[in-house]
């Protein structure tokens, strides 16, 4: 068995140790014996969208995120057919952003996104961050899905299903208490870094949807996640106490 | 100026109280005048014939102390905030408590607006620009732009530029008198860089740079493939490096000369330090025979790669608080041949940044790959460093997850080694080294010296 992941971007939008999902998706499969092989997809390169089972696509400074946009609004159509096929994909923060219908910045300005959520996002003016949890109904109800976030704009969805709900911390805008959009198996997340990390039963749950695709259902043997869902615990406690607030 | 009379007698009454209680004073008393008068910075700095300000991401403590002893050892009278108390409530209790010719101050590179408000400062020396504390900065894109309508705001004499570091140069465009430091190529200069990339993009035409070397992260020897963007030329540069375990040497080559250093400080970012302080000092027109002879002999300050005697055990105390700062500090100090104990201690205090994902921008390779027995994870971030560690490859029987800082030590004392290193973010460093010398550790750098901040 064969994992293909295309890690897009991955010198543009990187900020946050975003980089860290992509290590740890490849050694949960490498820990069952599923190989691995990490295609970077960057300025310019064609996107076969059926070459991959799951792209991964991080955040940037704004910067980067504009370097990398214009060019992702090009593999647009190709990366909405790879969803489509039911290729798995996982967008954090600017990345999920840009996967979205538009972007309005502060002064107004409409910058249009790829389409693949249905779903907004507007410029606000305090910037959303700190610890955050989630539930997320596929995974059940034992662990919540832990994270940091960090983001001035405020996604609004119009349709796409949502992640998550918010248990504590902000998610999509601070309002709504919808975290993420989904779409297929594709998922995007204000959640941003090293998501994974503490969130084994997510990056099992994106292994099983990516593998899917070419294998059917695939049972993934469990691992070893004590230290992970330890200090998963350990976050939820501490900051749950605190109603997300400092 | 009743005003300001006011708020210097609280300042002082509060510093008093603090030496009596022996509480650490390093911000308190500047945090109680500025209260009294927020316009005392004017006030107290003009005092000074000179202020240099020291600002930048990494090495702003170690250079500002190496600054402030040439700058004495010249035989100025100089007030320095030496303790790495740099917002503006340690600026001002720098300039309440001491007198004298020089200021030389760190500055915090985000909070750097309120202190140029109120100083006019001579010289501006910036160190580097690397990703910090993201929660409170965001960007450094942004933190760039804060950093120049600072400067813009009441201009400073001349700026004190990092040549290698492309973020840092830009911020010399359109200034009368800048200065640029940096080093040329070395040995250990590479074509790829290990550490995640920023300031990689063209300030001018938002293009991504190209490099024809790094010396880590993105400092290096940048160009612009479609304008004429490039690595200014330095006008002090450090050539001939040669870096050992226990020190560094090198040649500093400027206009009007050329001093050789010798440091009994390791590792290349305190390469960058020497190059910032001794070029600041040769432009403030010092000789170079008192660069040379304080350069020899200066050691770091407290928790900057501060060792310890204990029993038969040497222990290596060391700050880290951003990626680029642990990948230095382990392929400096990790990179030895003898088995060695490690323990990371990781807090998410406000002072340390609440954000630990940058955990997984390091590059801890050097670690993976050193001869070690346990590394334990300590701090309310054990946990997150432990995973981090796992999944680069250290095998779960290698780490211990200790969050409390006392067990953590013991357990640390307990492997059968005789070297450790413990590396800290920024809230953990002053009870680590409490800790350390309750066991009876003897520091190196200051035998029977205070706890940071206790005076």
């Amino acid at each position: 068995m064969k994992l293909r992941l295309g890690h897009l971007y991955p010198e543009f939008l990187n900020l946050y140790g975003d980089r860290g999902n992509v290590l740890i998706l490849c050694r949960r499969a490498e820990w069952r014996g599923i190989d691995v092989e990490v295609t970077t997809i960057s300025l310019g390169d064609p996107l076969d969208p059926r070459a991959f089972d799951l792209l991964f696509l991080g955040g940037g400074p704004d910067q980067e995120q504009g370097v990398a946009s214009s060019d992702l609004f090009a593999k647009g159509p190709a990366l909405k057919e790879a969803v489509e096929g039911g290729t798995a994909l996982l967008a954090i923060c600017g990345g999920y952003q840009l996967l979205g219908e538009y972007y309005r910045t502060a002064n107004g300005e409409t910058l249009p996104g790829v389409g693949l959520f249905a779903a907004y996002t507007e410029a606000g003016k305090k910037r959303l961050k700190g610890n955050i949890a989630i539930q997320v109904a596929e995974l059940g109800t034992e662990h919540p899905v832990i994270g940091f976030e960090n983001h001035g704009g405020r996604t609004f969805l119009q349709g796409a299903q949502p992640l998550g709900r918010v248990i504590y911390g902000d998610g999509n805008n601070g309002s709504d208490g919808t975290e993420g959009a989904r779409y297929k198996n594709a998922i995007g997340t204000y959640l941003h870094g090293p998501l994974l990390s503490k969130n084994p039963h997510l990056a099992d749950y994106l292994l099983g949807l990516a593998l899917q695709r070419r294998y059917g259902e695939v049972e993934l043997p469990p691992l070893e996640d004590s230290l992970e869902l330890a200090t998963n615990a350990a976050v939820y406690r501490r900051f749950l106490s605190t109603k997300g607030k400092w | 100026m009743l005003r300001s009379i006011l708020a210097i007698l609280a300042g002082r009454l509060v510093t008093l109280l603090c030496r009596w209680l022996k509480r650490g004073g390093t911000s308190l008393p500047g945090f109680v005048a500025l209260k009294v008068d927020p316009l005392l910075l004017r006030r107290l700095s003009a005092r000074c014939q000179q202020v240099v300000i020291v600002t930048g991401t990494n090495g702003k403590t170690t250079t500002t102390n190496l600054l402030a002893g040439i700058l004495r050892a010249s035989g100025l009278r100089v007030v320095t905030n030496s303790e790495g108390a740099n917002m503006p409530a340690g600026v001002a209790t720098a300039l309440l408590e001491q007198r004298g010719e020089v200021a030389v101050l760190e500055v915090d590179e985000g909070t750097l607006a309120l202190v140029t408000r109120q100083v006019r400062a001579d010289v501006v020396v910036i160190t580097n620009l690397l990703r910090d504390q993201l929660d409170r900065y965001h960007e450094l894109e942004q933190l760039a732009a804060v950093i120049n309508r600072a400067l813009a705001s009441h201009p400073v004499a001349t700026l004190i530029l990092n040549a290698d570091d492309s973020l840092v140069t830009s911020l010399g465009e359109g200034w009368d008198s800048v200065r640029y430091f940096g080093l040329a190529r070395t040995p250990w200069s590479q074509t790829t860089t290990r550490e995640v990339l920023e300031g990689h993009i063209c300030p001018h035409c938002h293009q991504p740079l190209q490099f024809n070397f790094y010396h880590y992260s993105h400092l290096g020897d940048y160009f612009c493939p479609r304008c004429s963007y490039r690595r200014p030329r330095a006008d002090y540069e450090g050539r001939e490096l040669q870096l050992e375990p226990t020190g560094a040497r090198f040649a500093l080559v400027y206009r009007d000369g050329a001093v050789d250093l010798e440091t009994p400080m390791p590792g290349l970012y305190n390469v960058y330090n020497i190059l910032a302080a001794a070029s600041a000092a040769l432009y403030l027109g010092i000789a170079p025979e008192t660069i040379i002879q304080v350069v020899t002999s200066f050691l770091p300050g407290q928790g900057r790669a501060e060792t310890f005697n204990l029993g038969d055990r040497q222990i290596t105390l060391m700050l880290v608080k951003n990626p680029t700062g642990l990948g230095v500090a382990l392929r400096t100090l990790a990179s030895g041949q003898k088995k060695m104990a490690y323990l990371l201690a990781i807090n998410d205090l406000a002072a340390d940044g609440r954000d630990v994902s940058w955990l997984w921008d390091a590059d801890l390779s050097p670690l993976l790959t050193a001869p070690r027995s346990r590394i334990i994870c300590a701090g309310l971030r054990a946990g997150d460093m432990a995973i981090c560690l796992k999944y680069q490859g250290v095998a779960e029987a290698g780490l211990e997850v200790i969050p409390d800082p006392r067990a953590s030590i013991a357990a640390l004392l307990a492997q059968p080694v005789n070297e450790a290193l413990i590396l800290c973010t920024y809230t953990n460093l002053a009870l680590y080294r409490r800790l350390l010398l309750e066991r009876g550790a003897q520091s190196e750098v200051t035998p029977g010296a205070s706890l940071p901040g206790v005076s």
